[in-house]
């Protein structure tokens, strides 16, 4: 009976332990944040050019992350690739109409991020609004050859 | 003790047959193991069914039981048709037969307490003290109601067929069949095997039927006996009459005699041929 | 040539026959409601299976997880992003190391003894006896043990890829001195939970059934004696082991690859 007891201890403890890691890897490594998911403020920005950001990017203001990237797409009407972003709420409303988004790299390899600033514009953007004024990724091999033909021309 | 059982036997056991066998034909993959055989088990005794090894005797006990299903021919247990029952039927049907295996076959994760008490658990809803009390009284019968909270690999092999017996008698079955009982027992464990038959089955007033081919302990239990070989029926009879049977090959295996109509070699070129052949032809 | 084609055609037919006996096999001890009995011989199931192969899951998942934040640091550095180190770590365990190496582990630890325990109970004609006395040891022996394998193999894999991670922090942050806060900040903004997290564990989920179902089947269907124990203990570690590697790269194809 005692070593029955034990048995359903030890597997009891097995479960346990096998629910905890994956509550571990959910918020320690993943990184997602347990309860509801909070309210966000969505805003969207056009770019020429994407370069490696993927929705789930990391969107940041002041190198701070407030928010991520949901979807990417590619804007038929224009072409280029429309970047839906989901921002923390207490944003909302203290984002100026002519704020720039840029597509920026951390580190000379590391990941792709959109960094926002904000530009000085009294009118603010609204939940769902298209910033006007972004700057595309650096796409290396454009940047290369820039530099190439530069140097022929001299 | 025992001498007067036999008596008792005649007055109440009538010759009704229990299990009947009929043109049973069945092979396993390209080997014929019976073509043809014809039996009749009568009902609350003890009938051996003996032959050189290999002969699928532990075969027979399978059809019997309903594990394997037979090519041609039927077996009927109590007027029904084994392999014409359907599954839950076949369920019940099994629930009045006992089986013990050669190699006893306890369940290696259960305790002897737990492993008698089985097929009371699985067929029964009987209250948890009942059960200790049958399981009890059964091992008291095999005489290990000491060994109960033993494991089944702490038992001797005398002792594990003990068990065994004890948990194929659990449900008080009408039919018991017995596969090799002693094989591999010493003197004593087989004396204990051969009394324990005899006695449960004249407690129980149950059929038994014994695969075997152990000649004098066999013989010294069972009233009826069937001699099967090249999967027909040799011989049939009770002992004595078996005993003086003038048939050669009956003769060869009730009296174990090594070379006979079943020839001691393995079939082989001629022996001084063979032992004298050049190098070339040396096989 | 005549003959090279005829043994050819038979062994397919053999190995279609054993595919479909193994697909039967499977449906009729796995589906069924278990009773309050079959609760405590699944729970037998789950220490003997389960908690028996963690100490080895989890000692490997320590070294391998060790291993990778040292070659990981060793290339990353050369380029200046040994910051990402956190991301490789976890990304490699989670998408691939920890399903497959612990469904390996778990195939050799326990598949074998699997096989063993079943051949032997047939060999023993246990497995004959039940059926004797009216049990199905489909239901009663198979079953449990099934779904053990199934349900222990996600906590394993859950297990292997934790201690896996903090190896690597051991390596990478404690040792050779990457910052302490890149390497989980990295972890973080790179891994998500449902495409490398839920997707690792789909996997094993995968894996666990394929290796246990191997593992009793073999056991099953084995030749009751002791060479034919032998080899299906063999077998079973030969072909899940296999089967594992060969799934692994359908499932990373249709959940990584541009399939999905």
């Amino acid at each position: 009976m005692k070593r029955s007891k034990m048995m359903e201890f030890g597997v009891g403890l097995f479960v346990l332990a096998g629910i905890l890691g994956m509550v571990f890897l959910g918020l320690r490594v993943s990184g997602i944040t347990l309860g509801v998911p909070q309210d966000t403020f969505t805003l969207q920005a056009n770019f020429a050019n994407i370069g490696g950001l993927k929705s789930g990017s990391r969107v940041a203001m002041a190198g701070v992350t407030v928010g991520r990237v949901s979807d990417v797409e590619l804007d038929t009407e224009w072409l280029d690739a429309r970047v839906t972003m989901e921002l923390d709420e207490d944003l909302e409303g203290k984002i100026s109409r002519d704020s720039t988004a840029s597509i920026l790299t951390s580190g000379l390899l590391g990941e792709q991020y959109v960094g926002l600033s904000v530009g000085g514009d009294p009118e603010m953007l609204a939940e769902g609004d298209t910033i006007r004024d972004t700057q595309q990724a650096l796409v290396l091999e454009q940047l290369i050859q820039q530099f190439v033909s530069n140097m022929t021309n001299d | 003790m025992f001498d007067n059982y036999r008596d008792v036997d005649e007055r109440y056991v009538t010759d009704t047959t229990l299990v009947d066998v009929e043109g049973l034909h069945f092979s396993l993959g390209e080997n014929d193991i019976f073509r043809g055989v014809d039996l009749r088990i009568p009902k609350g005794k003890i009938t051996a069914v003996m032959g050189p090894s290999g002969t699928g005797k532990t075969t027979l006990l399978k059809l019997i039981g309903g594990q394997l299903v037979p090519d041609a021919g039927r077996i009927c247990i109590d007027g029904q048709d084994v392999h014409r029952l359907p599954r839950r039927a076949l369920f019940r049907l099994r629930r009045r037969m006992g089986m013990l295996f050669q190699s006893g076959a306890l369940f290696s994760d259960l305790s002897v307490f737990e492993n008698v008490a089985f097929p009371l658990r699985v067929h029964t809803d009987l209250p948890e003290a009942m059960v200790r009390d049958i399981v009890l009284m059964k091992l008291q019968a095999v005489g290990l109601r000491g060994a109960r909270n033993l494991s089944p690999a702490e038992l001797s092999g005398g002792m594990a067929r003990r068990v065994a017996l004890a948990r194929a008698v659990a449900l008080d079955p009408e039919l018991v069949l017995y596969d090799e009982p002693f094989v591999g027992q010493d003197p004593i464990s087989m004396g204990v095997l051969v009394q324990l038959i005899k006695t449960v089955n004249q407690a129980l007033g149950l059929t038994a039927v014994i695969v075997s081919h152990d000649i004098k302990e066999t013989l010294s239990i069972a009233d009826y006996v069937y001699i099967i070989a090249d999967g027909q029926v040799m011989a049939h009879g009770t002992p004595q009459t078996l005993d003086v049977n003038s048939d050669a090959r009956v003769k060869q295996f009730v009296h174990g005699e090594p070379d006979g109509p079943v020839p001691f070699h393995y079939p082989a070129p001629d022996f001084y041929r063979d032992i004298l052949a050049t190098r070339g032809e040396r096989t | 040539m005549i003959g090279y084609i005829a043994s050819l055609g038979r062994g397919t037919l053999e190995a279609l026959s054993a595919l479909g006996r193994a697909a039967m096999f499977l449906a009729q001890s796995a589906v069924g409601i278990p009773s309050r009995e079959g609760w405590h011989l699944w729970l037998r199931q789950m220490h003997f299976i389960g908690v028996m192969s963690l100490a080895i899951v989890l000692v490997s998942g320590l070294f391998i997880g060790m291993v990778l934040g040292l070659q990981g640091y060793t290339i990353l550095v050369d380029f200046g992003a040994e910051d990402a180190l956190g991301q490789m770590v976890a990304l490699s365990l989670l998408r691939e190391l920890a399903p497959v190496v612990a469904a390996l582990l778990f195939a050799g630890r326990a598949g074998s003894a699997l096989t063993a325990e079943i051949g032997l109970m047939k060999a023993t004609e246990q497995l004959t006896s039940m059926e004797m006395i009216g049990v199905d040891p489909l239901r009663r022996i198979v079953a449990p043990r099934l779904w053990a394998g199934f349900i222990s193999m996600p906590l394993l894999t859950v297990g292997f890829s934790v201690v896996g991670i903090w190896g690597g922090y051991l390596v990478g942050v404690q040792w050779l001195g990457v910052f302490d806060g890149s390497y989980w900040s990295n972890m973080q903004s790179n891994v998500a939970f449902v495409d490398d997290i839920l997707n690792g564990m789909l996997k094993s989920v995968v894996f666990g059934l394929v290796v246990t179902w191997i593992a009793v089947f073999q056991g099953y269907d084995l030749t009751p004696t002791s060479e034919g124990i032998s080899r299906a203990t063999t077998r079973t570690v030969v072909y899940s082991s296999l089967a594992v590697l060969g799934l692994d790269f359908v499932l990373t194809a249709l959940m990584f690859g541009e399939l999905g």
